[in-house]
């Protein structure tokens, strides 16, 4: 990525991609996405008072943001509600006009050339559909084989993966109206996979989904990825999800991009201590101070005793001995940091500086 | 990356696939169907008892016979029921539940999507119509068309007219776009369109004034022109003209509909709906 320098105009360093290598998939430099909404006025005179003016108050849902994906990355796009990653979603895919910046997909700018980006993008909103109500599943189908121009052989080799993976056959004759969400969205999956492209959006594809039908969906995706190289974005609230999927996390909040990397350098960043949690034989007992250089030994709880240790000072194993040599055990782990309490912490804190 | 544009007859066969899977939603709501053909076979029943207490035993008014008025009346309401704005493909829904959205994601582009839809659903009540037409002639009454070429003028007449209509039912649902509270609008405009059309009373039958009116706008394309080239009261030259008029307002609604949703696009993609 090539940083101007000297750029008055956005004062705040921006965050590029350590990914970039090559010709990035996606490509995202200063995209900026302002609504203007006319100002109302409370009231029925008011109301009146309104047609006649013309007051905005505009709003950054996007506010110069960059960054690069490559080819067969699956990138969890993360943020509170409000956040912008809709806004972001919906210029990636061209159903917005951003106000300023590069967005580039495939080469094309999408908004640009509406008709020639939906051929190589394949798009789930987990609130609406794209499939026709009224008739059955199989017909919705049919229809995306034409609009996409998809080769009998193509769509009837693409259609028996599909329905092996996402277990359509039960359903694929019942109309659209009668299907229940889980079933509605492994539908809408293979409606937006039909003509195989190469970059799939997903905008909070497990919304609402019982724990069974969840993991179908990720499993879905996880197949894609990995047998196809297809370039997977998702926007979600559910972070097992990204546990689950994603490689690379990237982070936005108030339109501005507030980390972007790997969950485990996430992790690591703001939760650096590891805990190990041991239970002595002697439930009375209380576990003594190691003495060891960045632990901490916390108090004990139902008769287990949490110990928060740095690894980047002390060894997990110098932790376990130490415990050992002074007490006897009758159980030990190590908990690894979970992403949950670490998103939902830089959530509260908003302001992150990087 | 390889991204190729669409090429046409791919276009073309995507478009009547929309319009295929209209006319399936449309079928699938059988009963629909069916009492909108009951509520048209009573509207001409009761027009055909009014039209024989309005003659009350003259043989014509204006130049109108009763036979050619209940004819008249008859068809018309057939022809109402066919071409009628319920048919709009339903972009006021769209826009509130944000499936419009998904449309603007098609490889094709939206207003042919939404031509295409009305072309498949007319094409789907096209065989209901012509069954319902007998029992239309049954409580109404019918007469021949004026003449051959009379015939395949209202044929045509037809043909433009629901062009017409569908075009004017499009720039109409527009609005929604702008506003959510469209219901109201379109039943005035329900009103508006099935008066002016000629659907319960001819042009013929207008006072002067208000002939004028209906002359000028649009609606009768869809009811009156085609019947009154049907019954031969209007013929020859001046049918012809009636024609190439029905032409000119296809254009000129066209060239205004796409105004119309290039702005409502820019209103979508710029302020996000």
């Amino acid at each position: 990525m090539h940083k101007r320098s000297g750029d008055i105009k956005d004062p705040t360093p921006t965050i590029t991609s350590r990914y970039s290598y090559g010709m990035a998939l996606i490509r995202v430099e200063d995209l900026v996405k302002e609504f203007r909404r006319s100002e109302r006025f409370p009231g029925f005179l008011g109301g009146i008072r309104s047609l006649f003016t013309r007051q905005y108050t505009v709003t950054q849902a996007v506010d110069g943001i960059s960054f690069e994906v490559d080819q067969g990355e699956l990138v969890g796009y993360l943020g509170p509600n409000g956040a912008g990653k809709s806004t972001t979603i919906k210029m990636l895919t061209g159903i917005l006009v951003a106000t300023s910046g590069i967005c580039e997909v495939g080469g094309i700018t999408p908004w640009r050339d509406r008709e020639r980006n939906a051929k190589q993008i394949g798009v789930v909103f987990g609130q609406r559909s794209q499939l026709w109500w009224d008739l059955p599943l199989r017909d919705s189908f049919l229809l995306i084989k034409r609009l996409y121009d998809v080769s009998d052989a193509d769509f009837r080799a693409t259609m028996k993966t599909f329905t092996d993976l996402l277990e359509l056959e039960e359903f694929i004759d019942t109309p659209v109206r009668q299907l229940s969400l889980g079933q509605r969205m492994r539908g809408d999956l293979a409606a937006a996979m039909l003509y195989r492209p190469h970059i799939l959006y997903l905008d909070e594809p497990t919304i609402g989904l019982d724990v069974v039908a969840k993991e179908r969906i990720r499993v879905f995706i996880e197949e894609l990825n990995r047998a196809e190289g297809t370039t997977v974005i998702l926007t979600t609230h559910d972070l097992d999800d990204v546990e689950r999927l994603c490689r690379r996390i990237m982070m936005i909040d108030h339109g501005k991009l507030l980390w972007d990397g790997d969950p485990e350098s996430l992790k690591r960043r703001y939760a650096p201590h590891r805990e190990l949690v041991v239970r002595l034989v002697d439930p009375h007992e209380k576990v003594a101070e190691l003495g060891l250089a960045g632990v901490s030994v916390g108090d004990a709880a139902e008769g287990a005793t949490t110990i928060a240790f740095d690894p980047q000072q002390v060894a997990a194993a110098d932790v376990i001995a130490a415990v050992l040599a002074r007490h006897r055990v009758s159980d030990i782990s190590i908990v690894e940091p979970e992403l949950e309490p670490i998103i939902r912490q830089i959530y509260a804190d908003r302001a992150v500086a990087l | 990356m390889t991204a190729v544009a669409v090429p046409r007859r791919a276009r073309l066969r995507a478009l009547v696939g929309i319009g295929r899977m209209s006319a399936q939603s449309l079928i699938t709501y059988r009963f629909n169907l069916l009492f909108g053909i009951v509520s048209a076979l009573v509207q001409i029943y009761l027009l055909r008892v009014v039209w024989h207490s309005v003659y009350h035993g003259r043989s014509t008014v204006n130049g109108i016979t009763l036979d050619v008025q209940v004819a008249y009346s008859s068809l018309a309401a057939v022809q109402a029921w066919l071409l009628s704005p319920g048919l709009l493909w339903d972009i006021p829904q769209r826009v509130r539940d944000g499936t419009i959205a998904m449309d603007l994601l098609r490889p094709v582009r939206f207003l042919p999507q939404a031509f295409a839809s009305q072309v498949g659903g007319v094409l789907a009540m096209l065989p209901f119509a012509v069954v319902a037409l007998p029992f239309a002639v049954l409580v109404g009454g019918a007469v021949g068309p004026a003449s051959t070429p009379a015939f395949f003028g209202y044929l045509l007449g037809l043909v433009t007219g629901f062009l017409i209509s569908a075009i004017l039912n499009l720039i109409v649902s527009m609005v929604s776009f702008w506003t959510l509270e469209i219901q109201g609008m379109l039943m005035i405009y329900r009103i508006v369109q099935q008066f002016f059309s000629g659907a319960l009373v001819p042009l013929w039958f207008m006072p002067g004034w208000l002939h004028a009116i209906a002359t000028v706008l649009p609606f009768q394309a869809s009811g009156y022109t085609p019947l009154a080239i049907y019954v031969g009261r209007v013929s020859g030259g001046k049918a012809a003209q009636l024609l190439v008029e029905q032409a000119a307002w296809i254009v000129v609604l066209w060239l205004l509909l796409r105004l119309i949703w290039s702005r409502a696009l820019r209103r979508i993609v710029v302020q996000g709906g």
